[in-house]
């Protein structure tokens, strides 16, 4: 009989113990990858909000903005230098943005508020702000009206759960008010019926604004409104202006929607006295991956002289970046106490099953089974229980990974209020499926390896008289 | 023509405060084709002995000589592979692999000598025959009788024809009848294969089938007997 035969039956000969073993591998990568998409996703989503929402993912500043944001740090624009940068093979375009400071008021309300000049087609490109424009608003008027349709009751009773919240994409509101798939062609009607928001968007060289859902509802404003900006323009100038409200945008990053106002770019260089200057060019690449964002700030910098300055996302959000190395840094330990409490309940039951099968040992050693032969079949035994623990954590994960990528879990109440506060979108969401599998599976495998060391150098230690007596 | 040859062999258990004497300056023949039982009363150093035969445990002092080969000078690896060759076991408490079919448990030393799949086939159902199991071959040992579970791993023993068979109280775990059923059996294969059975023992029924009987007390042959 084959090695890997015996072993196989030795494996069940023990169902219970079997199971149990297996049982606790597949909880560690079933667990370790769930926990890991879920944080990695959330991360990635963080990230991607903000970059798609703000920064892009590399931006060509005047070399002293970054640090001091005024006005009187701006680059010149023309013609030459966004060919030069489009020149790059990872470049796809050039995004001209104007970005400073002013206060905003309406009525008896003020607040500081970030004022960003942006070309309105061009910019679809990247943040896309033209489709972020509200679509739907769950006023109390407008639950009250949807609440008379013939809606199903559990998506009636999310109603309350949002009231107030303004929406810019279909799915974001059937995600949160847990539309299923089948219902979405009967609620969606009903929603634009009852809910949905009229808005305008900004053109060049047309004074108009859209502003940022939070800062509107703090500021009490709505579409057609006016609001008034007072700022400090070009090397002390004053920059005040007043602009009708064109359009309210919700965005998935709730900081920067709390505090953001849109304007042409040409009108905001107008008010900020600043014709013709920039504050930032934001590109759009091909390749958003980590190591080509690094290798085309390398290159631009060295194509670009001064006063020129080229930043990547991870530096433009630094703050955030570190927030997130630290909240990883502690997913990864919980998830090192978890491999740890699972590799001690199968060095457990390996210690267990090997002090049992002592005997056995003895015996198969007495009548001529070498003790590497021995050591071998013990060693299949644990690739089986492993493998089986393994592939099925992974097969359990794979379609709660794939679900919850396609349908992240949306917040609501205390959780959402308390991820809004700290910048986040109150959203779960999931990795695809990545590298961080396979390093998973690895380190599980490794905790199987370690531990099929115990029994082996009891076999090759092993005293048949003694073990007989066993 | 002697198979095993003990030369002033000493076992001496000194691990506790009191130094144990097991075996004390034993110094025997064996030749092929015996029928021989170890007799003697508990602690007489019975076990010990044919565990050194064995090649399970080394002498403290002194030399056993299997077929020539001095068995005290091999390696771990090369005793379990003279063991595999030339040294068939019978244990008290059957000890057959429980995940193993009779057939399977019959096969398993042919195995480890890669025998033949058709060779395999033929002992085995030979030797299952023999004792009287040729219908419960595929029978896991956890459905056999203690009794049928012995005559399996006499069949095991006996599998690839070994210099002789170590059987320590082979017996002891039967009842009359499953005992005389044995004994017959294997003083059967004893004749037909002409292999070497040494059993260490303290069954009257053993003694009284045995052609050559040695006593040990205190780890000494104090008489060695042949009918």
């Amino acid at each position: 009989m084959k090695n890997y035969r015996l072993a196989w039956r030795n494996l069940w000969r023990n169902r219970r113990r079997t199971m149990i073993t297996a049982a606790s591998i597949f909880f560690a990568v079933f667990f370790a990858l769930v926990m890991r998409s879920l944080q990695l996703g959330t991360y990635d989503n963080l990230f991607k909000n903000i970059i798609e929402t703000y920064s892009g993912y590399i931006q060509v500043q005047n070399e002293n903005f970054w640090e001091d944001k005024i006005v009187d740090n701006v680059i010149g624009y023309s013609d030459e230098l966004a060919q030069k940068i489009k020149s790059d093979e990872n470049v796809i375009e050039c995004i001209p943005r104007f970005e400073s400071f002013a206060l905003a008021s309406s009525g008896s309300r003020t607040k500081g508020v970030l004022v960003m000049g942006i070309d309105p087609v061009k910019e679809s490109l990247l943040s896309d702000v033209e489709n972020k424009l509200v679509k739907y608003e769950l006023t109390g008027e407008a639950i009250a009206r949807l609440d008379k349709e013939n809606i199903p009751e559990s998506i009636k009773k999310n109603f309350s759960l949002f009231e107030g919240k303004s929406y810019a994409t279909d799915g974001r509101i059937l995600l949160d008010l847990g539309v299923k798939d089948r219902d979405s062609e009967m609620v969606l009607p009903l929603l634009r019926k009852h809910a949905s928001v009229e808005n305008g968007y900004i053109k060049q060289g047309e004074p108009g604004a859209l502003v940022g859902d939070r800062l509107a509802k703090y500021l009490g404003l709505s579409r057609g409104d006016t609001i008034v900006l007072l700022g400090q323009g070009y090397h002390g100038t004053t920059a005040a202006g007043k602009f009708e409200i064109k359009g309210i945008v919700s965005l998935p990053a709730p900081d920067i929607e709390s505090r953001i106002i849109y304007l042409p770019v040409d009108v905001c260089q107008d008010l900020y006295d600043t014709r013709g200057m920039l504050t930032s060019l934001a590109l759009q690449v091909d390749d958003n991956d980590d190591k080509a964002i690094a290798e085309t700030i390398e290159r631009l910098d060295g194509d670009l002289e001064e006063p020129y300055r080229v930043l990547g996302w991870r530096e433009m959000n630094e703050t955030v970046v570190q927030q997130m190395e630290a909240d990883d840094s502690g997913g990864m330990i919980m998830i090192g106490i978890l491999y740890l409490v699972i590799a001690f309940g199968v060095f457990g039951t390996v210690l267990m099953m090997t002090a049992e099968r002592r005997r056995e040992f003895g015996v198969t050693i007495s009548i001529g089974m070498q003790k590497t032969r021995m050591a071998m079949v013990m060693v299949y035994e644990m690739f089986y229980v492993g493998f089986i623990g393994i592939v099925l954590g992974v097969a359990v994960a794979v379609p709660i990974i794939i679900y919850g990528y396609y349908h992240p879990f949306s917040m609501s109440g205390e959780i959402a209020k308390m991820m809004e506060d700290y910048g986040f979108e109150p959203v779960m969401a999931f990795l695809w499926i990545d590298s961080y599998f396979i390093w998973q599976s690895v380190v599980v495998a490794i905790i199987v390896i370690l531990s099929v060391i115990y029994p082996v150098r009891k076999i090759m230690k092993l005293k048949e008289v003694d073990a007989l007596k066993a | 023509m002697k198979v095993l040859e003990l030369k002033d062999v000493h076992k001496i258990y000194d691990k506790t405060e009191v130094e144990v004497h097991a075996v004390n300056g034993v110094s025997i023949d064996f030749i092929e084709g015996e029928f021989a039982a170890i007799v003697g009363p508990s602690g007489s150093g019975k076990t010990t002995l044919l565990n050194m035969i064995g090649g399970l445990d080394k002498p403290s002092t002194g030399v056993i000589f299997v077929d020539g080969k001095n068995l005290t000078k091999f390696k771990s690896s090369e005793i379990i592979d003279f063991r595999m060759r030339n040294i068939g076991f019978v244990f008290q408490s059957y000890n057959l692999i429980p995940v193993l079919t009779a057939k399977e448990n019959v096969e398993f030393i042919m195995n480890l000598q890669k025998w033949p799949k058709k060779d395999r086939d033929r002992r085995t159902m030979e030797l299952l025959e023999a004792v009287g199991l040729g219908d419960r071959g595929n029978s896991r040992p956890a459905q056999l009788s203690g009794g049928q579970q012995q005559r399996v791993a006499v069949a095991r023993a006996l599998a690839t024809k070994p210099k002789f068979i170590l059987a320590d109280e082979p017996t002891a775990n039967l009842d009359s009848a499953s005992t005389y059923n044995l004994l017959d059996i294997m003083e059967k294969l004893n004749k037909e294969e002409n292999i070497t059975f040494i059993f260490s023992t303290h069954d009257a029924r053993v003694v009284k089938k045995a052609r050559r009987v040695i006593t040990l007390e205190d780890g000494k042959v104090v008489s060695d007997i042949t009918h």
